[in-house]
């Protein structure tokens, strides 16, 4: 049997979505997708703020008390999200956690967030007044809080494509809840081919990329969202505004990997009618669906 | 479309600070492309070996070691040993042994540079080392050349080295002490599954000059000495049990007449809170060099013949149990503790027989160590 044609294909629950490891070019591959699920896991562990026991709910609980000591993994991801938060200049911010609690999209029936209250959660925001180093964190006021949601996912998907690289698993293609990493290309030497879902019809997939290594991820305004009085409120939100993003039904971007990728489709999300000259700037493919419909982007 | 093209050599600020994340490329990858993190390693060593009724000699050794990555695709790397021993004469034929008298302490201090070049597909390297001690100085040059596939699954090692040696007794004259080497080594390394990884290299040595030892009187060797070894290591990974197995073996054709052989084992476990912990176990045994010759002094012994009585040229076997612990921490510091027992036995000789009338030698090593990427 030649091994190295097959892939071995494990599906798998992690992060509140549904997942797929795909691998080849290797034996032993369910000890290899065994490392590299335990590690999407641990990430989970280590950084859901639905957990008491997790680093966030620590830094979390710390707002406005000492400064609390962080490791090394976490210390990167600040570095990280700091990137963000000044390349969106304030845009995407892991302190805005709080805005999705006082846009309760769960309510029904839907209604705006009180102006005061809404006023309130925005005191509470702001990256730039979190007093973090690679060693220590501390948020400064009591309240405060960060949320490593829009980083982790992307992340785990990066760890899972090193994992398995460094088992020799040759080819692979890791989603994690929309968001893909492949590398080495498929076992017959073809592209891995990603379909990129509509925003409207989320069975149908409205373009596709062939990729031999690097990442596509997606943002869209159709994954959490209440409409009121006609007008469709998403769960993306920017931090300086407290306001949901209206300019773009989905943006798709392929970067190297899942992480930048992921950055790029949310902050351009974030960047409405700006993103289409910022994500060109960057040379990039991407894909877009404006508010009206219409599809933009190198890949449309 | 010129436009574009020098925006995207720009460095992404994304995949700057993505390149910062743990774990975000492979390790293996970068194995054999430039290391993008330096090194920063002190070890402290601690040898003392013994036979019966007679403690011998202990070295005591600090080193550092330093390996920086420059300009891109170069590294520089270096490391200086200081060498303290003191005790006995170092392993007087055990009959005789007393004759030499004096005690020795002596100092040893050696360094060593070499600068790499990486490209796409292969690196070369250009090194130097000097060692000093009192009566002994030793130079080497050396360039090597490493290549391997697009896949990274093979790689191939092509080194050459010379050494020139000088010694200079402090006992007696000698006419011409010096010595000189060359040194050859070809190598592959073999991903042969994602858990098996095989590594095998030939080398070959070449050396013209003294090599006797000028502080026994009796001690004539031939000025001429080839060595060809052979070593090969398999590693397993068990990915559940997150262990790897390292099993070795080396057979060594010495011109000398002392062939011999090594086999080793070693398993390393990781454990919770970075700790690994490797036992290992080696044994090896070697035949008589043609011109040993045993006790009562000076059996089988001709005027005029190659003639040395260095229990080390002797027909023996010997096993070494070693265990090692060491600890990572989250921002690159690691530690390590290690100690090593050797005992050596005529009658442990495999694939012949041992030599008569030589005692047991034993020796330890205690090791400690702290290093540092960065």
């Amino acid at each position: 049997m030649n091994a190295a044609a097959t892939l071995h294909r494990t599906a798998f629950r992690a992060m509140g979505g549904d997942n797929e490891l795909l691998l080849g070019g290797a034996a032993a591959l369910d000890s290899v997708a065994r490392a590299a699920i335990d590690d999407v896991q641990r990430i989970e562990r280590k950084y859901s703020r639905y957990r008491d026991d997790s680093v966030t709910s620590a830094i979390n609980r710390g707002a406005g008390g000492p400064p609390l000591a962080i490791d090394t993994e976490t210390a990167a991801l600040l570095g990280y999200a700091q990137t963000c938060f000044e390349q969106s200049q304030g845009r995407f911010d892991i302190t805005a956690g709080a805005l999705r609690a006082a846009w309760d999209f769960k309510r029904e029936p839907p209604v705006r967030p009180d102006p005061g209250k809404l006023q309130a959660t925005l005191a509470n925001i702001g990256w730039a007044a979190v007093e973090w180093s690679s060693t220590t964190i501390r948020l400064p006021r009591p309240g405060m809080q960060v949320d490593f949601g829009g980083i982790g996912k992307e992340y785990a998907a990066d760890r899972v494509a090193t994992i398995a690289q460094e088992c020799y698993a040759r080819h692979g293609c890791v989603n994690l809840g929309g968001d893909v990493r492949v590398w080495g290309g498929r076992p017959d030497g073809s592209a891995w081919r990603v379909g990129i879902r509509h925003p409207r019809a989320h069975e149908a997939a409205m373009a596709g990329v062939d990729l031999h290594d690097g990442a596509v991820a997606t943002s869209g305004d159709y994954e959490r969202y209440v409409d009121i009085d006609g007008k469709r409120y998403c769960h993306i939100i920017d931090a300086r505004t407290g306001e949901p993003v209206s300019a773009w039904r989905s943006v798709s971007v392929v970067a190297p990997l899942a992480i930048v990728a992921g950055s790029y489709a949310t902050i351009a999300m974030l960047m409405q009618r700006d993103a289409q000259a910022w994500l060109d700037r960057a040379g990039l493919q991407w894909l877009g669906v404006d508010a009206g419909g219409e599809v933009r982007g190198t890949l449309a | 479309m010129a436009a574009t093209d020098s925006k995207r050599r720009t460095v992404n600020p994304f995949l700057a600070a993505a390149l910062a994340l743990p774990g975000i490329l492979p390790a293996t990858a970068l194995a054999q492309t430039v290391p993008d993190k330096g090194i920063f390693a002190l070890d402290y060593l601690d040898y003392r070996d013994w036979q019966p009724g007679a403690d011998r000699m202990s070295v005591r050794s600090p080193s550092l070691y330093v390996l920086a990555p420059f300009a891109d695709k170069w590294t520089v790397e270096g490391s200086l040993v200081y060498d303290a021993m003191s005790g006995a004469s170092p392993l007087w034929f055990n009959t005789l042994s007393g004759a030499s008298g004096l005690g020795v302490t002596d100092y040893r201090t050696a360094g060593d540079l070499k600068v790499t070049r990486y490209f796409d597909r292969y690196s070369i390297g250009v090194g130097g080392a000097y060692s000093h001690e009192r009566d002994y100085i030793s130079r080497a040059g050396s360039l090597d050349a490493r290549w391997w596939t697009a896949d990274k699954n093979t790689t191939l090692a092509f080194s050459f080295a010379g050494n020139a040696d000088y010694i200079h007794p402090s006992a007696r004259e000698l006419d011409n002490g010096g010595r000189d080497t060359l040194d050859f080594l070809v190598g592959i390394t073999q991903a042969l599954s994602p858990l098996d990884i095989v590594q095998s290299n030939i080398t070959y040595s070449s050396g013209h000059g003294y090599f006797s030892d000028p502080y026994k009187p009796l001690d004539t060797r031939p000025g001429e000495r080839r060595v060809l070894a052979w070593q090969t290591r398999y590693y397993h990974r068990f990915a559940a049990s997150d262990a790897t197995l390292q099993l070795g073996y080396r057979y060594l054709n010495d011109s000398f007449g002392g062939d011999s052989h090594t086999f080793d084992v070693a398993w390393a476990q990781s454990l919770a809170w970075g700790v690994t912990l490797t036992p290992s176990f080696r044994y090896y045994t070697q035949a008589a060099a043609n011109f040993w010759f045993g006790p009562p002094y000076p059996q089988g012994f001709e005027q005029g013949q190659d003639f040395t009585a260095d229990t080390r040229l002797s027909a023996f076997g010997a096993m070494t149990a070693g265990l090692k612990v060491a600890k990572e921490f989250a921002d690159g510091w690691s530690v390590n503790l290690s100690a090593d027992f050797y005992r050596q036995r005529s009658g442990w000789r495999a694939f012949g027989e041992g030599s008569q009338g030589i005692d047991p030698f034993s020796a330890r090593w205690i090791g400690a160590g702290v290093s540092k990427t960065f």
